[in-house]
């Protein structure tokens, strides 16, 4: 079940107020028509413009190219997907003439090729990026499992020459396998680490047969060690003391939660087994908090509601099976199912989980705190636009560098890998739909007109900063916020905006032109060197673009093209973060004060409300 | 956040393990269990009468351990009427309550107008009783505030807790729906003035 495939959907597509699906794309038709998880409208809808009422259709910032039919790329056509941007074009591995990609074959097929080649019989200099391309893609086509499988047999077998393995000797051929299997465990470390004995007993076994071979085969004894230090890695915390102390470290996800003192830490990856605090509510706006893993299933979720509720007491009516649902700020709802996983990381901003009978559905309402909104103070007007640019940026760089490459091969792939969960970058989209809304939120929430000019200038230039230090997500998340409708439509606010300043903006809104399959941006992205980072509901779109329009399958052969593109893709993520960002030293008590303000956004993502607030400073013409 | 102004806010503080969850669950759900959950924090609500009107009994079920001193103080401010809970089985739990009703007073200020329950929960365990309900009394006494023994277990002096929490409110008039009371009843007292059945 594709769990984030839903919302990357829906803005290639244009913008419907249902939150039906259409019908399945690619090979495989994932999920099963009306009972799929639906994810929040509000974490999707940032990504286009948001229509407004009284304005004509939403002029959609992130269009859809041409929907093809997939295709199956021949060997020697130009594999140019248009959605490739033009840095990759440039890019040293893909162009490289001597590459010839591995011809289509069977997941196990493929694993032995790679074997081949990483012994050196073949592909010469380009077994790198095979290498690469298959640590980073092979979840999609070959299980976990027998990947491990295969590398544990070819480990083991004596081949004799011209069994496939010709005119190797066995050192050679073991010590490609070992050459692999830690390539891999190093890859997929933190996720082998989150699945404890399970995992251990992979690099166990070899270990175990390599030090059996250890006689005949004296020269692996240095990689024997390193197996050996694996297999402590990847060994599950026995000791009890352990297990207290990861039982008490509660991370806090949800905004009720936050503390500033953990708030101003540096952000560490979130894990599938971390534990956090989530509030579920029922109907009447009780709620009560939960303490959940972060990957729990739904249906999990729902018996710890029970539980609190002591539902399953001897009532004379028992309720019916209870539903786990998600109500974005504007009332729209999402029912999940019971084996859906890891939906912490999936809600918008203001979107709340309510535990309610299928009767029940129709008629929740949201939280009275998303659809009023007592103006306050901000304290925005008190920072300086260079401050707040510099801790969006910092805080960017601290969420995106979260993000294990393999999220992004896994976001789009989800339906194939289903035991990683790209939490870390759910939680950088989250964060962009939480940067428009905020600028939109504090522009609404300045009652004062020429304030409100003040604050437009004001994100101009904190968009410009953010774009000089190639920060684009929040360059981005600016400019589309201050191109809400509920925004832009504040005539007066606007004409009181200095020339320059608008000319900048705009041509900071042509940037964000979608047109020519989005020539301004990948024309900027182009021109940049890293440290840099992309903005990533884009970069997502491109991926998701790549799997829909090939298949990844013919029959039972791996389409490993496809899979290259996607690797060369993850490769450029890695340049852009291939060097540091320079930081600052330590922050000053005002600079972290920013920091604090920057790191807990309240927002309003309603965007009824947004717009109600919008007429209410300057009133529809009649 | 908008608090909704014609809320009624109870908050419900003690030691971990008194049974402040019991207590709450079975005011509001009618039920019991012997299994320990530890709470985070929860909220029921509930609609009952008010001034003439109908207002929400908003309950808020808190943590007895000490992960969250902001929320705690958050709940204070923004709290009506706040029910200090211990076990009668715990002298310990007792103690306990002491800072918790200090942070009340000072946040608060004038403690005087706020309804104040000191609760001595499980009365039903007579055999491992530590706390006397002389104590009790001496010590809502000091605190000026009223006392009442309960047991969730058995449902003894439940609902009357929240009801005369509620009596105690003086800034409005706030009740609940009484079990029992007859239409007449309910009729003679509306008459009278007093806000009665929902």
């Amino acid at each position: 079940m594709p769990a984030g495939m839903k919302p990357l959907e829906k803005f290639l597509k244009k913008q419907t107020t249902a939150l039906t699906r259409a019908g399945g794309f690619g090979e495989k038709a994932t999920g099963t028509g009306t009972s799929r998880r639906r994810a929040s409208l509000s974490r999707v809808v940032p990504f286009f413009r948001e229509t407004s009422p009284e304005s004509g259709p939403a002029r959609e910032v992130f269009s859809p190219d041409t929907e093809e039919a997939p295709c199956w790329p021949s060997a020697t056509a130009d594999i140019r997907s248009p959605s490739l941007s033009s840095d990759e074009q440039s890019s040293e591995a893909s162009l490289d003439t001597s590459w010839t990609p591995l011809p289509a074959d069977t997941p196990d097929n493929l694993a032995l090729a790679l074997l081949d080649s990483v012994a050196g019989k073949r592909y010469g200099n380009c077994t790198e990026t095979l290498l690469d391309d298959f640590m980073l893609t092979h979840p999609i086509f070959l299980a976990s499992d027998r990947f491990q499988q295969v590398l544990l047999q070819q480990f083991g077998v004596e081949g004799k020459a011209g069994e496939g393995w010709p005119s190797w000797d066995g050192a050679e051929r073991k010590q490609a396998v070992l050459s692999v299997a830690f390539r891999y465990l190093d890859t997929y470390r933190e996720l082998l680490q989150e699945e404890g004995e399970r995992s251990n007993s992979f690099p166990k076994e070899l270990y175990l047969c390599a030090v059996q071979q250890l006689s005949q085969f004296p020269e692996l004894v240095e990689d024997v060690l390193k197996l050996q230090r694996w297999t402590e890695i990847l060994q599950c915390p026995s000791s009890e003391e352990d297990k207290e102390i990861r039982k008490k470290q509660v991370r806090p996800l949800f905004r009720h939660f936050r503390r500033i003192d953990a708030c101003l830490q540096p952000r560490e990856a979130f894990r599938g087994s971390d534990e956090i605090f989530c509030r579920v509510y029922t109907p009447d706006h009780s709620y009560v908090t939960i303490r959940s893993r972060l990957s729990c299933r739904v249906g999990e979720i729902l018996a710890l509601v029970r539980e609190k509720l002591q539902y399953s007491e001897d009532q004379p009516t028992q309720p019916g099976n209870l539903l786990l649902v998600a109500v974005t700020s504007a009332g729209e709802k999402a029912a999940f199912r019971p084996s859906d996983e890891a939906v912490f990381t999936t809600l918008g901003v203001n979107t709340h989980l309510f535990a309610c009978e299928p009767s029940e559905l129709e008629s929740l309402l949201p939280l009275p705190e998303e659809i009023h909104w007592s103006p306050g103070d901000s304290k925005l007007h008190d920072m300086s636009a260079e401050e707040v640019a510099t801790q969006l940026v910092v805080f960017d760089w601290e969420l995106f560098s979260c993000v294990h490459e393999v999220e992004f091969v896994c976001y789009v792939f989800h339906g194939e890998q289903a035991r990683w969960r790209p939490l870390n970058l759910e939680l950088v989209l989250q964060r962009c739909s939480e940067v428009q809304h905020w600028v939109a939120t504090e522009i609404l929430q300045c009652q004062s007109l020429p304030k409100r000019v003040q604050l437009l200038r004001k994100f101009i230039k904190i968009a410009a900063l953010c774009k000089q230090q190639q920060d684009l997500l929040s360059f981005l998340a600016v400019v589309l916020g201050l191109d809400n409708p509920a925004v832009s439509r504040l005539r007066l606010t606007w004409e009181g905006l200095p020339g320059k300043f608008r000319k900048q903006f705009q041509q900071f809104e042509s940037i964000a032109d979608p047109s020519r399959n989005h020539k301004s941006y990948r024309d900027l992205m182009g021109s940049l060197r890293p440290p840099l980072i992309p903005f990533t509901p884009l970069l997502l779109k491109d991926l998701t673009f790549l799997h829909e329009s090939c298949k990844s399958f013919h029959g039972e052969l791996v389409n490993f093209e496809k899979m290259h593109k996607v690797a060369e893709m993850v490769r450029s993520i890695r340049r852009y973060r291939s060097s540091q960002l320079a930081l600052d030293a330590e922050p000053s008590p005002s600079h972290l004060q920013t920091k604090a303000y920057v790191r807990q956004l309240q927002v309003i993502d309603n965007q009824n409300l947004l717009f109600e607030m919008s007429c209410k400073l300057e009133p529809k013409d009649m | 956040m908008p608090e909704q102004s014609n809320d009624y806010r109870v908050v419900v503080f003690g030691a971990g393990g008194v049974g402040k969850s019991s207590l709450v669950l079975r005011f509001v759900k009618g039920t019991f269990r012997d299994s320990y959950i530890p709470t985070v924090e929860d909220t029921y609500r509930q609609v009952i009468s008010c001034d003439k009107s109908i207002c929400t009994l908003q309950i808020t079920d808190t943590t007895g351990s000490h992960q969250f001193p902001a929320m705690q103080r958050l709940s204070i401010s923004k709290g009506h009427a706040f029910i200090l809970v211990y076990s009668v089985t715990s002298r310990q739990s007792l103690e306990e309550l002491k800072p918790i009703y200090e942070q009340v007073c000072q946040i608060k200020g004038e403690v005087e107008t706020c309804p104040i329950m000191l609760v001595g929960n499980k009365c039903d365990e007579t055999s491992a009783r530590e706390v006397e309900t002389t104590d009790g009394d001496a010590t809502s006494k000091k605190w000026k505030c009223a006392f009442m023994e309960t047991s969730a277990k058995t449902n003894h002096n439940v609902k009357e807790l929240f009801q005369e929490l509620l009596n105690l409110e003086k800034r409005r008039t706030v009740s609940l729906q009484i079990d029992g009371k007859s239409k007449q009843q309910k009729r003679a007292e509306k008459l009278k003035g007093k806000c009665v059945v929902m």
